[in-house]
């Protein structure tokens, strides 16, 4: 089969060749003033003065990391972890939820822009408004299923606490650790699907007059930036701009956040995807580089693999946590395997934002996806969840990527 | 493909059975290795080294039972002294046992309940003020065992006439009792599962597979030594998994001089178990070691294996030799040296993990967690 395909794809790329030189003609760059600089790393300047901005993204970072420790509190109320998710009170006033005060002061919230994608949901309000509400009830049900049975031993159809290793772990009826659920399904719905759907696209970097600006070198009222350069930074904030990293460069310093930029750099340290991050990173600055440059189609080739690349780390840690939950199962450590099902289903719920960089359109239709989340959450759960069902998901999975369970799953 | 595999697999498996059948009419298929009893080894570890260890702890935690009573029964410095010695005797009693969490022990997590520390302090504190706990819970694994009761003898008070005011007062009574109780009644409840019936289970289950005694028991036992002996017991408090020393993660805190003792327990318990040293009679019978000696003869393997993982821990105990009974303050004053240590333990983990398994034909059956 690879072979066939090799030889495809061989096949392909003679003939585009062979049209090539059909063709016989040289297009000359329409406007040879920018010439391509692609920087050593992250680091673009207009003036003297850095260009490089996305504040909301790091800030945004900054409250899913409060919220989702938020769930993990005891003490936390129902109003208090929906101020997070908000940034406003139940009546829609300014609300202060978070320990930092720049969060607080901020006019940017984590649900604004949980499944609020240009080209995924823009014209599908029906299904953005149905995640954003699902991650509220995740959100809420920590509240109301696993707090009151904070000092309870978890069981079939139970929730309370299971231990895995030495630590415990809060579960539901199901075994579903809510606070991992909503970590791990915030990255699908909010910083894959910003980045890929939204920052990433050409329907969001050329919009309105954003070429033509971009083109004459007119920057956003008051800033530095043109707003093209200013949609491809905040791409890049969602997986390389946690508080206090270093955005120069992140490669030295991955691992940043609890959420994207996190499990990018698990994925770079399995060995059969070494190297993931770099070209994230790189595609990343060339891109960058392209805009200043004026050149588009590089741009969009760009796109295309921070596209296929943020989207298999996603996939990849989906399938790693089903098979790691497998094995858990297996050797009888349901607190172990309850955790990893419980970054599984997070990772598994994501699967919804990739997008196929060759089509434009989204590598997982919902029904697919509610059809794996359903398996996972049928019956009671993952106390009934078998090995068949976690490979027969994991290959579900893995088929729509270039890699295998065994690769992804250790 | 997979499906062609998983047949081709079934047959294979199911030739090999037949054979064994038709050839022997008993025991588990043959392999290059299986010429070694392993059925004989894993009756030696039962008879001669797991039972007789647990029975010897349980008889110390009947003496902690009893000397708790007898502090009770009359408070004061002597016999608060013979419970802290009966506590300390019954927590080196726990380092022989600690290895083999199998069976009953596996079933209940009983290291979990026996020996999380640091202690939590707080937690400890609450559950005694409250008297509102329950030790069953995992969150309350770093409130019970012997690391609590370590806070309640030696730290929770500065001297040891309020420690026995606290002790002797009616929360101190309640929450020291239920631990000390729990202690016993766990620690029994694993003897008695291995004498009512699972010393046979698991001398039977002599195959190579995930699920054999012996694949089982040896993956404990190296989980063991990488967890709760070099990185517990000797790197975590060096420093080795974090940026700063942890001095204060060490084993036996609060009691302070008694963290060598420990560990030497723990460490002379591993090198026991490899070597087939009997709990009984001290002499020598069945174990890995004689196993890799077996594979090292018949297979003719260039490196004496066996020798190798000796020679690696002697190093270790001549490292020891110098290290300060109280292993806090040795990594306040010279922490280097408790370093040194913790490196030739870690080079032994190398021909344990990846060495002896390979010979053994062993897979590795846990994984490095998470870390969230």
């Amino acid at each position: 089969m690879a072979n066939i395909k090799q030889l495809l794809l061989l096949f392909t790329i003679i003939s585009v060749f062979a049209s090539c030189s059909d063709d016989g003609t040289i297009i000359e760059p329409i406007d040879p003033v920018n010439e391509l600089v692609n920087p050593t790393t992250y680091d673009f300047t207009r003036d003297g003065a850095s260009t490089v901005s996305f504040t909301g993204q790091t800030e945004r970072i900054g409250m899913a990391t409060e919220m989702v420790n938020a769930m993990s509190n005891f003490e936390s109320t129902p109003e208090q972890l929906l101020e997070m998710y908000t940034n406003q009170t139940a009546s829609g006033g300014d609300a202060n939820p978070f320990l930092d005060a720049d969060l607080n002061a901020s006019s940017k919230s984590i649900k604004s822009k949980v499944a609020a994608s240009r080209d995924f949901f823009s014209t599908n309000n029906a299904e953005s408004s149905q995640i954003k509400v699902e991650i509220e009830r995740l959100i809420l049900a920590q509240v109301t299923e696993v707090f009151p049975n904070q000092n309870e031993l978890a069981a079939k159809g139970v929730a309370g606490q299971i231990a895995d290793g030495s630590s415990a772990r809060y579960v539901n009826g199901g075994g579903l650790e809510y606070n991992q659920a909503v970590a791990k399904s915030l990255i699908g719905a909010l910083m894959v699907d910003q980045m890929l759907n939204n920052y990433l696209s050409p329907s969001v970097l050329d919009e309105g007059l954003n070429v033509e600006n971009n083109d004459n070198g007119i920057v956003v009222e008051g800033q530095v930036y043109t707003n093209m350069e200013h949609k491809w930074d905040e791409a890049f904030g969602y997986i390389f701009g946690a508080p206090g990293t270093d955005f120069a460069q992140p490669l030295n310093t991955l691992g940043g956040d609890g959420f994207l930029n996190k499990y990018l750099s698990r994925v770079e340290g399995d060995n059969d995807f070494t190297g993931i991050a770099s070209d994230i990173y790189e595609a990343l600055k060339l891109g960058r580089a392209a805009i200043v440059a004026k050149d588009y189609d590089l741009r969009d080739e760009q796109a295309a693999i921070i596209t296929d690349r943020v989207s298999e780390v996603v996939g990849v840690r989906a399938v790693f946590y089903l098979q790691q939950g497998k094995n858990a199962l297996a050797n009888g450590d349901f607190g172990g395997a309850f955790h990893d099902l419980s970054e599984g289903y997070g990772f598994v719920f994501s699967l919804r934002f990739l997008k196929d960089s060759n089509t434009g359109q989204a590598l997982f239709a919902k029904s697919e996806v509610d059809g794996f989340i359903q398996q996972l959450t049928q019956g009671n759960g993952f106390w009934d969840i078998g090995a068949t069902t976690l490979d027969q998901l994991s290959t579900d999975i893995a088929s729509k990527f270039e890699f295998t369970v065994n690769q992804a799953g250790s | 493909m997979s499906k062609l595999h998983f047949l081709l697999c079934l047959i294979f498996f199911f030739a090999v059975a037949c054979g064994g059948d038709n050839m022997e009419g008993e025991g588990p298929p043959e392999t290059e290795n299986n010429s070694f009893n392993r059925g004989e080894m894993l009756a030696f570890w039962a008879d001669d080294i797991i039972i007789p260890a647990y029975s010897d702890h349980v008889e110390g935690l009947d003496i902690l039972l009893e000397s708790m009573n007898a502090f009770y029964a009359n408070p004061s410095q002597s016999s608060l002294n013979d419970f802290r010695d009966a506590y300390l005797s019954s927590y080196q009693t726990w380092q022989q046992v600690s290895i083999f969490e199998i069976g009953k022990a596996e079933e209940i997590g009983l290291r979990n309940f026996m020996n999380i520390y640091p202690a939590n302090e707080e937690l400890i504190e609450n559950n005694l003020n409250s008297q509102d706990f329950n030790l069953v819970l995992p969150s309350n694994f770093a409130a019970q065992g012997f690391p609590a009761l370590d806070y309640l003898l030696y730290g929770i008070e500065d001297t040891d006439e309020t420690i026995i005011q606290l002790l002797t007062s009616e929360n101190g009574r309640v929450y020291t009792e239920a631990l000390v109780n729990r202690i016993r009644d766990l620690n029994t409840e694993v003897l008695t599962d291995w004498n009512d019936g699972f010393r046979d289970e698991f001398v039977s289950n002599d195959g190579s597979s995930a699920t054999a005694s012996t694949d089982k028991l040896v993956n404990d036992f190296l989980f063991y030594y990488e967890r709760f002996l070099r990185a517990a017991k000797v790197g975590i408090p060096a420093g080795k998994f974090s940026t700063n020393t942890e001095p204060s993660r060490v084993e036996g805190f609060y009691s302070m001089n008694f963290s060598k003792q420990l560990f030497q327990g723990g460490f002379s318990a591993v090198q026991d178990f490899f070597n087939g040293i009997s709990f009984r009679t001290g002499r020598q019978g069945i174990s890995l070691r004689q196993y890799l000696e077996h594979i090292h003869m018949t297979a003719d393997t260039e490196v004496d294996l066996a020798a190798a993982i000796n020679e690696q821990w002697q190093s270790a105990e001549s490292q020891l030799v110098g290290v300060n009974n109280n292993f806090q303050e040795q990594i306040l004053e010279d922490n280097p040296a408790m370093e040194a240590l913790y490196y030739e333990l870690q080079d032994a983990v190398v021909l344990l993990k990846v060495d002896m398994l390979q010979a053994l034909n062993i897979q590795v059956d846990f994984v490095d967690a998470d870390g969230d």
